[in-house]
Parts: C-alpha cells; sequence; structure tokens
C-alpha cells in the first residue's frame, strides 16, 4: 500500500528509533548498575577497614552490631573468608515490619588469636531510587528527543521534498492538448530534483513535439486532400451535364459523387477536429443558446427522416451559453443528426434543455459491444454509409474544449446522451 | 459578363472556365500573383473568383491592392482555409462573398450570379423564366401572374435551380445549399427529393408544368 513519503518516514522512525533507544536504555541500566555495585563495594570495603580499626582501637566498649551499618561475630579461625563481593540481603527493622534491601560484604579479621568476622551493610535503596529516579528523567527526555526528531524531520523533509512536490502539481495540471510546454524550476538546490526536472522537461519536449507533429500531419494531410476533392467533385458536376450520359453510367457517376461527397465530408470534419484540438476557435461569445437549440430542432424537424416524426421538445427559454458560436452549432448539429439518423423508424427523438444540461434521448438500434469507444474517431455504427464516423468525436471534442460533462447511457434501445454545462465558460 | 478566375490548381480552374464559359461569361485566368496583377490592372472586371493562395502572393495582398487602387470590381473568395480569421479578413479587406473549398460549381455560379445582380440591378431584382417570374425582394414567385405560396426551403430551392437554369445541378450541391448550416454533413438523400417533390406539385397546381427535370437521380435541371 502506498502512503506519503511523510507518513512512511514518520513510520519508520516511530518504528526504529523507540528500538533503538531501548537498546541505550538497556546499555545504561546495566553501565548504571555495575557502577553502583562497584561503588557500594568500595564504599563497604572503606567502611569495613574503618570499623575494624575503630573495633581494634577500642575493642570492650564497642557497640558489636548497628542494624543496617556493620556487625561483628567471632568465628572459629580456622575459617578465613576470601573477600568476596557484596551480596544483597534483606534486614529488618526492628521498629517495623518493613525489610529494606542492603548490601553487605564481610570480611575475616584476625586479631589477638581470636577470628572476627565483620560485615558492612550499605543500603542499596537509595541507589535504587536514584537509579529509577535517572530512568524516569531519561525516559522523558528519550520521549522528547523521539517527538523532536520526528517533528523536526517531518518539517525537514516537507521543505526539503518543496520542489518535488512543485513539479508534480505542474504535472497534474499539465495537459498536453492546452499548454504548449512545461517549465519546471531548473534550480531547486537539491542535484536529484533538478535532475528529475530536467529529464521530465525533456520528456515532455519530445512529447510535445510528437504531438505537435502528429496534429500538423493530420492537419496537413486533410488540408492537402481538400484539392483533390475540389477537383473531382467540379468534374463530377460538370460530367452530370453530359448528354452522352445513359442510365448505366449515370449510376456509376453517382456512386463516384456520393464516395467522393462522404470523402469531402470526412476530410471536412477530420480538418475541424485539429482545429479544435490546436485552438483556432478562440472567438468567445454569448450565445443565445435555447433560441439556438430551438433553431437546430425546428430544421430537423421539417427537413429529418421520413422515419421519424416523433419530436419531444421542453426547452428553457432565455438560456445563455459563453462559447464559440460556430462550434456549438456544430454539437448541437451533430447531435441531433446522431440522435436521428441511428434511429428506428417510428422512434422518437425527446429533447430537453434545463439551466446547465442539455439531454437528448432517442430510440435506437441496441447498441452491441464497447460504447465507451462511442466517441472515438471512425468507431461507425452498422449503417456505416450515412455517417462520416466523426460526428461524436467532434461532440466530444467540443465538450472537452469548453470543459462540459457528456454523458451516456445505453438502455435497451433507448440512447440517452447529457451534456452538463459546467465549465468556467458557463 | 466578364469574369477573371484567380487559381493555381489547372485543372480545378479548368473546370470553373468550363462551367462559366458555358453561362455566356467571358472568362479570364490567372494562375499566379504577377499575373493576377497585371490584368486586374490592365481590365476592369465584372466579377473576380480569387484563391487566397497563389504563388508568388496572398489572394488578400491583390484584394487590398485592388480596393486600395478604388477598383470596385466584384470579388468572391475562395480559400481552402475554412478558417474565420480568413474570412473576417476577406470580408474586411473588401470581398463581396466568400466560398470555401471544395464548393460545387452551381453554388460558385449562384454566389456570382447574386453579386453582379447586387451590382447591376440595384431595386429592380426580379428573374423571369417565361410563365413563372421570381421577385428577389419580396421573395414571392408568380406563375402567370399567381402567387405561388412557397416554404422558405421551395423558395431558395427554387431560385438556385433558376439561376442555374438549363443546367443540371447535382443533388449534392442542393443540399448543401438549402442546408446553410456549418455542419453540412453527408446529407439524408430523400431530402432534396421531398421538396423538389413539393415544389413541382405546387407549380403544378397553379398551371406550370414540367420545368424542373430530374436527371436519373444525379441532380436536377430547370428548363425553360
Amino acid at each position: 500500500m502506498s502512503r506519503s513519503l511523510q507518513v512512511r518516514n514518520s513510520r519508520s522512525l516511530l518504528t526504529w528509533l523507540p528500538l533503538v533507544m531501548l537498546g541505550g536504555f538497556l546499555f545504561l541500566y546495566g553501565l548504571m548498575r555495575t557502577h553502583i555495585r562497584h561503588m557500594q563495594e568500595e564504599q563497604l570495603k572503606v567502611k569495613q577497614a574503618n570499623v575494624w580499626s575503630a573495633f581494634g582501637a577500642g575493642r570492650d566498649n564497642f557497640t558489636r552490631q548497628i542494624s543496617g551499618e556493620y556487625d561483628i561475630v567471632n568465628v572459629d579461625p580456622g575459617i578465613v573468608d576470601p573477600l568476596i563481593h557484596p551480596r544483597d540481603t534483606t534486614l529488618y527493622a526492628p521498629s517495623g515490619k518493613k525489610g529494606a534491601v542492603f548490601a553487605y560484604l564481610s570480611q575475616t579479621h584476625m586479631l589477638a588469636g581470636r577470628a572476627y568476622r565483620v560485615t558492612t551493610y550499605t543500603s542499596t535503596e537509595e541507589f535504587n531510587h536514584l537509579l529509577i529516579k535517572v530512568f524516569v528523567a531519561e525516559a522523558i527526555i528519550f520521549l522528547l528527543l523521539l517527538s523532536a526528531i520526528v517533528l523536526i524531520n517531518r518539517k525537514a523533509s516537507r521543505r526539503l521534498w518543496a520542489p518535488f512536490y512543485e513539479t508534480m502539481s505542474a504535472m497534474r495540471k499539465y495537459d498536453i492538448r492546452e499548454n504548449e510546454t512545461l517549465t519546471l524550476a531548473a534550480a531547486t538546490g537539491i542535484g536529484e530534483f533538478d535532475r528529475l526536472n530536467q529529464t521530465l522537461g525533456k520528456v515532455i519536449d519530445h512529447v510535445n513535439r510528437a504531438y505537435k507533429s502528429q496534429k500538423q500531419f493530420t492537419e496537413n494531410a486533410a488540408h492537402e486532400l481538400q484539392t483533390p476533392l475540389a477537383i473531382i467533385r467540379s468534374k463530377a458536376e460538370l460530367l452530370i451535364e453530359d448528354p452522352a450520359l445513359t442510365e448505366d453510367t449515370a449510376l456509376l457517376l453517382s456512386d463516384i459523387i456520393e464516395a467522393n461527397e462522404r470523402l469531402s465530408e470526412m476530410n471536412k470534419n477530420l480538418l475541424l477536429l485539429t482545429r479544435i484540438d490546436t485552438r483556432q476557435y478562440p472567438e468567445l461569445q454569448a450565445i443565445q443558446f435555447s433560441d439556438m437549440i430551438s433553431r437546430i430542432v425546428g430544421y430537423y424537424q421539417e427537413n429529418g427522416e421520413e422515419s421519424v416524426r416523433d419530436f419531444r421538445v421542453s426547452i428553457q427559454a432565455g438560456l445563455m451559453l459563453f462559447a464559440n458560436a460556430a462550434l456549438i452549432e456544430i454539437m448541437i448539429d451533430n447531435l441531433l443528426r446522431n440522435a436521428m439518423v441511428h434511429n428506428v423508424p417510428g422512434g422518437y427523438i425527446e429533447i430537453s434543455l434545463t439551466d446547465g444540461q442539455l439531454d437528448i434521448e432517442n430510440t435506437g438500434p441496441v447498441l452491441e459491444g464497447d460504447t465507451d469507444r462511442l466517441f472515438e474517431r471512425f468507431q461507425k455504427g452498422k449503417d456505416g454509409s450515412r455517417s462520416t464516423g466523426l460526428g461524436l468525436a467532434l461532440v466530444r471534442q467540443i465538450c472537452q474544449l469548453y470543459h462540459y460533462d457528456i454523458q451516456y447511457r445505453h438502455k435497451q434501445g433507448i440512447h440517452s446522451l447529457r451534456i452538463v454545462f459546467q465549465g468556467p465558460d458557463f | 459578363m466578364k469574369l477573371l478566375v484567380i487559381e493555381d490548381e489547372p485543372s480545378l480552374l479548368a473546370s470553373v472556365l468550363r462551367y462559366f464559359r458555358q453561362e455566356r461569361f467571358f472568362c479570364d485566368s490567372a494562375c499566379s500573383y504577377t499575373e493576377a496583377l497585371q490584368k486586374v490592372e490592365d481590365f476592369q472586371y465584372d466579377c473576380i473568383i480569387l484563391d487566397i493562395n497563389i504563388p508568388g502572393g496572398s489572394g488578400l495582398q491583390l484584394l487590398r491592392h485592388l480596393r486600395e487602387d478604388r477598383k470596385e470590381d466584384g470579388v468572391i473568395i475562395i480559400s481552402a482555409r475554412n478558417s474565420l480569421d480568413d474570412k473576417i479578413l476577406g470580408l474586411d479587406y473588401g470581398a463581396d462573398d466568400y466560398l470555401t473549398k471544395p464548393f460545387h460549381l452551381p453554388e460558385l455560379n449562384a454566389r456570382v450570379k447574386a453579386l453582379i445582380r447586387r451590382k447591376y440591378n440595384k431595386g429592380n431584382a426580379s428573374v423571369d423564366l417565361g410563365q413563372l417570374s421570381i421577385d428577389l425582394s419580396s421573395r414571392s414567385v408568380f406563375v402567370a401572374g399567381q402567387l405561388v405560396s412557397l416554404s422558405r426551403i421551395e423558395y431558395d430551392l427554387l431560385v438556385f435551380l433558376s439561376t442555374n437554369k438549363n443546367r443540371v445541378v447535382s443533388r449534392q450541391a442542393i443540399a448543401e445549399h438549402l442546408h446553410n448550416g456549418p455542419a453540412d454533413q453527408a446529407s439524408n438523400p430523400e431530402f432534396v427529393y421531398s421538396h423538389i417533390k413539393n415544389l413541382k406539385r405546387k407549380l403544378k397546381e397553379k398551371g406550370c408544368f414540367e420545368i424542373i427535370h430530374s436527371v436519373y437521380g444525379l441532380g436536377y435541371k430547370l428548363i425553360l
């Protein structure tokens, strides 16, 4: 699962830093414990020496035992304890029941032929308290350190990655159809990002050039085709006046003319598509949208196919649209034509315009296959001879130009197309 | 009537010249900028058909030169460029009309005739076709003095055929002329047929028979 850099970074810090800190904690604990033991041992030894020398000075009236401090007992002279390391024991004060942990050190000393075992005590309680306090302090410091590291790291990485996020947002906004080039910061202060921007810049340049030359090619090709098409058309128009024409040759000529007309139409639409692509329709104006639709619908009602007579029109009056009038007219014309040509005998066309939304619904043959590709260029229905395969592609192109949302639904022979005019130009 | 056709594509030029010569125009042609400039300066034409893309210069340049010289020749621009800029620029420079390639010859003919009519028959705009007469200013049609009520499309159709009288006008040329929209798509073949049928019926009702003939389904011809 992908998460943001910052989350990942914080997460790994929060996972590993406590572990490292725990290690440090344990090490410190061990270290302190050893040191405290050592200190206790030294203390006990010093006390032992002091007690023994005091005992040696005034043996008779010397108090043999002070609980928690020392005690001196007579032992068998045969047993000589080696100096051993301190051990822990729990002593109970005579007053209370509460026991306390003490470290003690026992040593056997000889004096005037008698053996005495001197045991000195020192409380470990204080040390333990100290240890706990140190560790609490340590833990607080560690926690502070941890949060400081995470926070600083976040802040620093946000600053560090800023050029990256800038590049990303620039890339996201980039649309090859709208922007000519994309200028990314050349010097971000971070070598990697400079290189990233450089590389991206190069890629975009390449893509741009390829896209431009592709568009140029289509436009040039369509443009160059116009002349031969015009020649064929003019020759055909001279030929139909030929008195030597027979019914047979007339039929051939008719087919030639029709094919040529379709070719011209396709060519014209291709040219139109590339021109919309290259933003060659900059003239915007306030369009009396309701009137325009009514007019075009009226035209199709009057001159459309005989088989489709059922128009259900509901147009909210007085709606305006800010766009290129010629393009919008082409769009509406194509939509209605499409609804008419791809209809069934006795079918209907329903047109409804409300504020910000145009719906066109029509009966038609049940579509097979991928309806998503309906708006692609040269996607044709079965009735191929009557359409250029570019009508809906044009509609989509115009919608894209003005950021209109176009939706298509098809359900058992009912085709509904909706355009939502919510772009910045509406 | 004197016509100058400026077009660098020889084959297309030949078609245009042939069509207008059959219309009894006196036709002259030029296929480069210098040749066109020469002819424009030496002669006066009733109408100039001007291609924008000509070798040696631009048609727009020639047009500006013509208007700066205060020459009143009617100019129809024909251009492969379908861009609005060209059209606006052309009309700004003083062109009378604008037609994009590929065009139909009967359409070009209709535009030329309309231009000449605007130029010379100011006010008196009526066409006489035997017993049929068309009053262009009031857009009404009479058969032997009797008014025929036609729809807008039927009227346009009749005028278009009468401008190209005695010639075969292809179905496609009629459709494009009548559609008049920006997206004159490959049009419905029934469309022209049904309008022709209605027009013929209405004329027949007023006693005007057999004036429009179909030519093998290719097109129609108004015969006088």
